[in-house]
């Protein structure tokens, strides 16, 4: 091995790992293996770790369980299923927890996606790949870093195959390249399909520079088709699924959203003043446009879609913008070292990988200097606890499976999809009512309550091979949101702690009221909720009064 | 040819091994409270699922792509192939808890045969 790619492989190696420690161990205390879903800050990241969950207990996704289809047995599973697949996969390898292996799936992926990034940009320069890399670090830092935290995992899994896109197309020259291309394809499809309309946006960028700079030949073209054909045949069945599920529900409608409601969105002016080395890139490689390298219209294209919000992508083009510092990393790097060379004309590979250290040093925050981004380290368990784990788990795994649960107020269960680790149908009650009730000093047989589940894509079953029904449309509003009877569940969760006080005492006080009946009684307790089981069903269970 | 792909496959497999201990070590060094038997299996099932399978498909196009680079885009079409094909072996029948052993193997066994054909 000759010196130079000793320090370069060197150098590949110290920035993944560094991408690993940033964005996986160190939120997660340095551990691999948890007692409860860890790190999980949104309900999002709860409700892909609880489908894969689900997967494994199944061994199949043909089916969505009933307890995140809101109460409905043969809902079809219609959420993309690469991530899951591969989540519960490596659960079983590694025996780690499905909660913690979905999760280092994406870290481990999206660590790596700046790693292809710098074998495509390679293919420009090396010197202004090495460059590029240390920006990637940034896909762990600020806002870009909830597409991690807050569960946008599908997404981030799709554009680590994008990113492999690239490669393909790229490397078109190469023999077979067509299977490459098309596998990439099915994959971005069938881990979050909407990235497909950035991959076809990309691709079609790549047409029209092609084409205007006559660099297309028959050869070219016809691997590109049969790499969509490819894409198509593996990604049918599943494609069938989602367009009478998530193409139905989630249209696209013409829109124009500056901002990502709920969300801090990621920005160009996030990258501060790195944005200048963007920007210079930017403007340096339309002197190239005649030879565009894959890399600058990579980055183009998601730079445009990026914008995507301003004409109805929404969400998606904030997604997107995730990775901007992965597919932005080109311009960085071809920016600084155009600017670097103007002044030192003997450039070597070593002062490359110096200075991408000295990127990198910054980048991490280890010297801080005004308006450079840095790496701001966040160690947290998250949302969820020891105590409301084991609640959960004792009603997965020793409630009959048919049981009904009811869950009072929780300071954690406005995430909702956390709920569905109990692995019961499961209800809410209302806040809004709940809160009601404490004002008018009232216990109440009925409370306003919630049937939460993912309605995301409806809640499609199969009437035939091409012919779906739709619960979600099909059922009575009040079916998921009303009045319910108390009485009717088989267990009742009790929160026992809250940040007000007062919620979790008029919590209590139900529960001392239900347990005055003679077929209520305490089923599961620890130091943070009790779990109660109703053993008559459908009885008059609590007296409503004044307190 | 088939002596000179043997050649690369055991110059390589050495590369591959090295590779492994750097990262059982890097693994160690970030998740430095874990135990070493769990970092253990953990970056070996990543070899298994991810690096060997990937890397054996690569090796098709071993004379037109360097190591670092078939075995980096290895574990993106790794990753495509299993994350597809789970799915739909799991549609047909198989329950996912053997995918990781079938699989992978599948993977290695078709990659090393496509390459000592050509």
């Amino acid at each position: 091995m000759k010196l130079s790619d000793f320090f370069e492989n060197s150098y590949l190696i110290l920035i993944f790992s560094v991408l690993l420690l940033i964005g996986n161990a160190n939120l997660w205390d340095n551990e691999l293996k948890h007692d409860f879903p860890y790190g999980y800050l949104a309900s999002d990241a709860f409700q892909h770790q609880v489908r894969a969950e689900a997967i494994k207990d199944a061994g199949n996704f043909r089916l969505e369980a009933n307890y995140i289809s809101r109460s409905f047995e043969n809902a079809v599973g219609r959420y993309p299923p690469v991530i899951y697949h591969l989540a519960v996969i490596f659960s079983y390898l590694t025996k780690l927890e499905v909660y913690d292996s979905i999760y280092f799936i994406v870290f481990f992926l999206a660590s790596l996606s700046a790693i292809m990034m710098y074998l495509v940009i390679k293919g420009m320069s090396k010197n202004a790949a090495l460059l590029s890399l240390p920006l990637s670090l940034l896909v762990f830092a600020g806002p870009a870093y909830i597409g991690f935290t807050w569960g946008h995992w599908p997404s981030i899994v799709a554009q680590f195959f994008l990113v492999a896109l690239f490669w393909s197309i790229y490397r078109i020259e190469l023999e077979k390249s067509f299977l490459l291309i098309g596998i990439f394809l099915a994959a971005i499809i069938m881990a979050h399909t909407s990235e497909l309309v950035f991959a076809l946006f990309f691709i079609f960028v790549f047409f029209v520079i092609s084409f205007a700079f006559k660099k297309i030949d028959f050869n070219l073209l016809k691997k590109i088709i049969l790499g969509g054909i490819l894409a198509l045949m593996l990604s049918s069945y599943y494609l069938t699924i989602f367009r009478y599920s998530w193409f139905v529900a989630q249209p696209y409608s013409f829109a124009v959203k500056p901002l990502w409601e709920g969300n801090p969105g990621f920005y160009l002016v996030n990258f501060q003043l790195l944005l200048v080395f963007i920007l210079a890139g930017i403007l340096l490689s339309f002197a190239k446009i005649k030879n565009m390298h894959i890399a600058f219209l990579a980055g183009i294209s998601m730079l445009i879609m990026g914008f995507g919000n301003y004409f109805g992508f929404d969400s998606r083009a904030f997604q997107l913008r995730f990775f901007w510092p992965v597919y932005l990393s080109v311009f960085f790097g071809f920016g600084a070292y155009t600017i670097l060379r103007f002044f030192i004309k003997k450039w070597n590979l070593i002062y490359s990988i110096l200075l991408g250290a000295v990127f990198l040093i910054l980048i991490l925050g280890l010297i801080k200097i005004p308006y450079i981004p840095a790496y701001q380290k966040i160690t947290t368990q998250g949302i969820m606890d020891s105590f409301h784990w084991e609640g959960l788990k004792w009603l997965s795994e020793k409630t009959p499976e048919k049981a009904r649960v009811y869950f009072f107020y929780g300071d954690i269960y406005s995430q909702d999809a956390l709920l569905r680790n109990s692995k019961r149908v499961h209800f809410l009650v209302d806040p809004n009512d709940f809160i009601d009730n404490i004002n008018k000093r009232k216990i109440s047989r009925e409370y306003v309550t919630e049937l939460p589940g993912d309605g995301g894509g409806g809640i499609v079953y199969r009437k035939g091979l091409f012919s779906f029904g739709d619960y979600d449309r099909e059922t009575d509003r009040g079916y998921f949101f009303g009045k319910k009877d108390i009485c009717q569940f088989d267990y009742y969760v009790f929160d026992k702690v809250s940040s007000q006080q007062v919620l979790a005492q008029y919590n209590l006080l139900i529960a001392n009221e239900l347990l005055k009946n003679n077929f209520t009684s305490v089923a599961f307790e620890n130091q943070v909720l009790v779990i109660l089981k109703n053993n008559n069903v459908g009885a008059d269970c609590i007296e409503e009064r004044s307190f | 040819m088939k002596k000179e792909a043997f050649n690369e496959l055991k110059r390589e497999s050495i590369y591959i091994g090295a590779l492994f201990i750097i990262f059982l070590i890097i693994f160690k060094i970030i998740f430095f409270k874990e135990s070493f038997f769990i970092v253990l299996r953990t970056v070996f099932s990543i070899f298994w699922l991810f690096v060997f399978p990937g890397y054996s498909i690569m090796l098709y196009w071993n004379e037109k792509l360097d190591f670092i680079e078939r075995l980096v885009i290895g574990v993106a079409l790794s990753a495509a192939v299993i994350g597809i094909s789970s799915y739909y072996i799991g549609l047909a029948g198989l329950n996912i808890k053997y995918h990781g052993i079938i699989l992978p193997l599948a993977l290695m066994i078709f990659g090393i045969a496509i390459t000592l054909k050509k």
